[in-house]
């Protein structure tokens, strides 16, 4: 055919020129900028720095942060800026210790240097030698005198903190230690190995005590065994993440990866009190100069403080977006002060909670979202690549593959932080000044799925110019339908992004969320095997009613009449409560699951009579009479010719009565069932967190609809198999 | 001559007040094809009907095969031997009334597998026969929505014809095809009564009672107005009723 044989790309418009240069631009960036900042290169999008430790000199009135970018911050009370960076590490910063008078500045880093700075001049004054290797944890006693460090070769180092020199080197030990604390006389150190924790006489390097998890009835020694005997396991059970003595240096507190917090009186060796509250890993523990109450920050991205004696948790600080890593009580009496990986220490107050300032070491996005940025480039760069040679090639598929990489990429990758910024306690010009390279990017990609969207780009790639015309045909029309979709799946992902911010701004618990997410989770077994059951019995009894509805006998007629009469006119959940506490009155007593079963199957068997008598008069009087004039019974009728077609009518609406089962199953909660909703109303009763766990049910639930309206739709797909065209 | 193998008897049929079959007799010998024509309301479908108690009549009595059906007794109390009766008498529909969830093999076997109990590969044998009949063998695994509505009446047929019934009523069995797909639906009569099925037709189709019925019966307002050979009626009807009728359609 002669149109065809020509170049068909001879005829392409100026649009199509420019979008290809447009994508080809953007590959180019991307990668650029991937490879570069993998390579270590200079670019690197604006990120806040994760601060790692905290320390605060009331009497000079400074906070000390060590900082992911190496440095150590320092910040008069209520500055927005770090006033001061002092250039202390290679890699990151991971320790800060003030000496009681505030004039000396312990910091420790990655590369294995304990720096003590002079806080006026802001210069080192001393290197101690440390092993040279990552050190992860510092403290420097009550007094002064002494400064414990524990790092990634797992010795405990001790040392003289005005001269510097090693008083103790203790180690290295088996399970590398993550924490490491020193009692306010400098006399003990004690750090984490594993879930136990050592104590270590400083001047004799002589361990004197191994703090071990033990089972409340003594006579248990498996963490087994004693859960199964339902006593509580005193200790920890995983990792120690730290460690603090209280100012008499008495008791030794300890946080672990299993999120409790035990007090451990370390003379005997045994734990006085023990207490949980943090949903993650506990990162850092503070004693206030009393020894009246303690603070801890956690991995769960809150604050809390804890009465002593007795250890009980007497509040909790919510509002930072990442783990906390340093706590400490604040200038004035009744604020603390906490440091976190967004970057940020902010301000408290102890009376209501509220955060009274932010301070910034920069400003930026969240460190994680820069990363995710970095890995969107190499990624959007790689597949751009094929993109542009589907493009360059005329190919339908590079243009749709186009269409998805940036639409669906940016709407997620840039949507979620774009929203997340704008949402920060900042200034609007600062919010958009942290915002600015998301903006940027988000202008871009908008350009790009404008041009790429406009008619003159995308009629050009609704099909191959060189197919024969019915091919192109039909090519354009499967063009258009995935387009559709594609376009359809963005406004999902939008709306999906929009929610999340939306939830992220009630400020839910997601460490707890994570937490108990699985123990909720095992409910919806029992949802999904309590729905099946009901919608069978409920079909049955439907099939019954209808054919009961339809018969000429009176006494079928009635019986079914009543029973849908009598179902309908009476709520759900007031049926439920009958069929629970009526049936043990007549002596019968049911398990609260076959109880359930009962009142969602015939409950729901009385709405779908309806659907099935419906369903069976739809079906034509002359399938009967062919049915009747084969010789066939009203029987083998209705058995193999009637009800078959009857059933492919109701599977939709019977569809729908499933998922609204599903979701009135809940309803069994009320007779202690442990299905989605009862766990996520225990679970939330118990730690007030109600509004985390049904979420938590609601996306179950919301899971289980969607997989079942796939199957439905297969089921419907097989039951039309007679009214294909 | 033989026992008529249909013998009806001052059969009436009300709807309600309405009197559509007014006492009529009719005896059909074996093999014999029987063309009802008549204007519309006649009664000639409720009749057709009636024989195979699709409807129930009012009154008189139906003796088909040797099996008689008298309405002196209540028919609610006759339904096994109505079910046999049925079993002797095929019938095709104007609308088809194919089982549009069965492939039309299935169709064809689904009455011989649950009414008679016959095994089913038998069953298909037979099916596969019929179809062949019909010149359909290659649609057997088709459903009847992707079949024209030629080859749909044509399935119907061998449906019937697979209760091996003694006769067939056909009801008005082309009024609903598409003028070019009704010879393919005649041909498979003609050949069906050339092979010596008795036959009862209500149709328009006045070709086919020409070339095909041994008598035709002109029905108007629930009786007989004239049977004739269809020579004698359509030449020269000796009703005047008849030949206003035969006027207009033709």
């Amino acid at each position: 055919m002669k149109p065809y044989d020509e170049d068909p790309g001879a005829h392409h418009s100026k649009s199509v020129t420019v979008a290809l240069i447009l994508v080809a631009v953007t590959v180019a960036v991307s990668l650029v900028y991937a490879v570069q900042y993998f390579a270590g290169g200079p670019l690197r999008m604006p990120v806040v720095t994760q601060l790692y430790d905290l320390d605060v000199s009331p009497t000079r009135g400074l906070v000390a942060a060590a900082a992911q970018d190496g440095s150590v911050r320092l910040w008069q009370p209520r500055q927005d800026w770090a006033m001061r960076t002092l250039p202390a590490h290679q890699g990151a910063a991971t320790g800060v210790a003030f000496s009681p008078d505030g004039s000396i500045l312990y910091s420790a880093g990655d590369d294995g240097k304990i720096r003590k700075w002079d806080v006026s001049a802001g210069q080192v004054r001393q290197d101690f030698d440390a092993g040279g290797q990552p050190i992860y944890d510092i403290d420097l006693s009550a007094d002064g005198t002494t400064l414990a460090v524990v790092g990634q070769d797992g010795i405990v180092r001790v040392f003289d903190a005005a001269s510097g020199d090693v008083l103790q080197a203790i180690g290295p030990s088996e399970h590398v230690g993550r924490t490491v604390a020193i009692s306010p006389d400098g006399a003990q150190v004690a750090a984490g190995d594993g879930a136990v924790v050592q104590l270590w006489d400083v001047r004799s390097g002589k361990p004197i005590q191994t703090l071990r998890g033990y089972c409340q009835e003594e006579s248990l020694t498996t963490q087994k065994a004693c859960s199964k005997a339902n006593k509580r396991w005193m200790g920890h059970e995983k990792l120690v993440t730290a460690l603090a003595f209280s100012p008499d240096g008495e008791l030794l507190a300890s946080g672990s990866e299993d999120t409790t917090i035990a007090f451990w009186d370390w003379q005997t060796g045994k734990v006085k009190w023990e207490s949980g509250g943090h949903w993650a890993a506990v990162t850092t523990l503070v004693f206030d100069a009393q020894g009246k109450s303690m603070l801890s920050g956690g991995a769960d991205n809150k604050v809390r403080t804890w009465r002593l004696p007795g250890g009980k948790s007497s509040a909790y600080y919510e509002g930072h977006l990442s783990a906390i890593n340093g706590v400490a009580f604040g200038f004035e009496k009744d604020t603390i002060l906490s440091a976190s990986d967004d970057g940020t220490v902010r301000e408290w107050e102890t009376a209501n909670q509220k955060t009274t300032h932010i301070a910034w070491a920069q400003y930026g996005l969240q460190w994680e979202w820069g990363e995710t940025l970095v890995y969107w480039m190499l990624f959007s760069g790689l597949v751009g690549l094929f993109i542009l040679w589907g493009l360059w090639k005329f190919k339908p598929w590079g243009h749709m593959l186009a269409l998805i990489l940036y639409i669906w990429g940016p709407v997620v990758i840039l949507g979620l932080p774009l929203l997340e910024t704008l949402s920060y306690p900042l200034s609007w010009g600062l919010k958009l000044r942290v915002a600015a390279p998301l903006l940027i990017m988000s202008a871009w990609y908008l350009g790009l799925v404008l041009l790429l969207t406009h008619e003159s780009v995308s009629d050009f790639y609704e099909s191959s110019p060189s197919l024969p015309l019915s091919e192109r045909l039909m090519l354009r029309a499967k063009t258009l339908k995935l387009r559709g979709s594609i376009y359809t799946t963005a406004v999902w992902l939008l709306i999906f992004v929009v929610l999340y911010s939306v939830l992220r701004r009630f400020n839910l618990d997601i460490a707890f969320m994570r937490h108990w997410l699985p123990f909720i989770m095992k409910g919806s077994g029992l949802t999904i095997f309590v729905s099946l059951v009901s919608i069978v019995l409920a079909i049955i009894l439907a099939l019954l009613g209808a054919l009961g509805r339809l018969s000429k006998s009176s006494v079928a007629n009635g019986v079914s009449g009543f029973y849908i009469s009598l179902i309908r006119g009476t709520p759900l959940l007031v049926q439920v409560y009958i069929w629970y506490l009526g049936l043990p009155r007549l002596g019968i007593v049911l398990q609260p699951i076959t109880a359930g079963i009962l009142a969602l199957g015939v409950n729901y068997g009385a709405y779908m009579t309806e659907i099935f008598r419906a369903g069976i008069q739809a079906i034509g009087k002359g399938q009967y009479e062919a049915a009747e004039a084969l010789g066939m019974t009203r029987t083998q009728a209705y058995k193999r010719i009637i009800l078959p077609q009857a059933f492919r009518i109701v599977i939709p609406p019977i569809g729908n009565q499933f998922i609204a089962m599903m979701k009135d199953s809940s309803l069994v909660s009320l007779m202690s069932v442990w299905e989605l909703s009862y766990r996520a109303q225990k679970v939330g009763r118990q730690y007030f967190r109600a509004l985390e766990t049904f979420i938590i049910a609601a996306a179950f639930y919301w899971i289980l609809t969607v997989i079942f309206q796939l199957l439905q739709g297969k089921l419907e797909e097989y039951m039309a198999r007679g009214e294909r065209r | 001559m033989t026992d008529p193998i249909i013998k009806v008897r001052d059969l009436h049929k009300y709807f309600g007040l309405l009197h559509v079959i007014q006492g009529v007799d009719l005896d059909v010998q074996p093999g014999e094809v029987v063309v009802i024509i008549g204007p519309s309301g006649a009664g000639k479908s409720t009749f057709l009907r009636c024989l195979n108690f699709l409807e129930e009549p009012s009154a008189g009595s139906i003796e088909i095969a040797g099996m008689v059906i008298d309405t002196a007794t209540p028919l609610r109390h006759q339904r096994k031997r109505i079910l046999q009766l049925r079993r002797k008498v095929g019938m095709v529909f104007q609308q088809f009334n194919l089982f549009p969830h069965m492939t039309v093999l299935e169709n064809i076997i689904e009455a011989p597998v649950t009414v008679k109990k016959q095994p089913k590969k038998e069953a298909i044998a037979k099916a596969e026969e019929l179809l062949e009949w019909v010149g359909l063998s290659e649609k057997r695994d088709e459903y009847p929505s992707r079949l024209s509505g030629g080859q749909q009446q044509r399935v119907a047929i061998a449906r019937a014809l697979a209760m091996e019934p003694e006769i067939m009523l056909f009801d008005e069995p082309t009024s609903a095809l598409d003028p070019e797909l009704i010879n393919e639906v005649v041909d498979v009569m003609e050949r069906l009564a050339r092979e010596g099925m008795t036959m009862v037709v209500v149709t328009h189709e006045l070709h086919f009672a020409r070339d095909v019925a041994d008598r035709v019966i002109f029905m108007a307002d629930g009786g007989w107005v004239e049977i004739a050979p269809p020579e004698e009626l359509f030449t020269s009807p000796k009703e005047q009723r008849t030949r206003q009728f035969l006027a207009h359609i033709l």
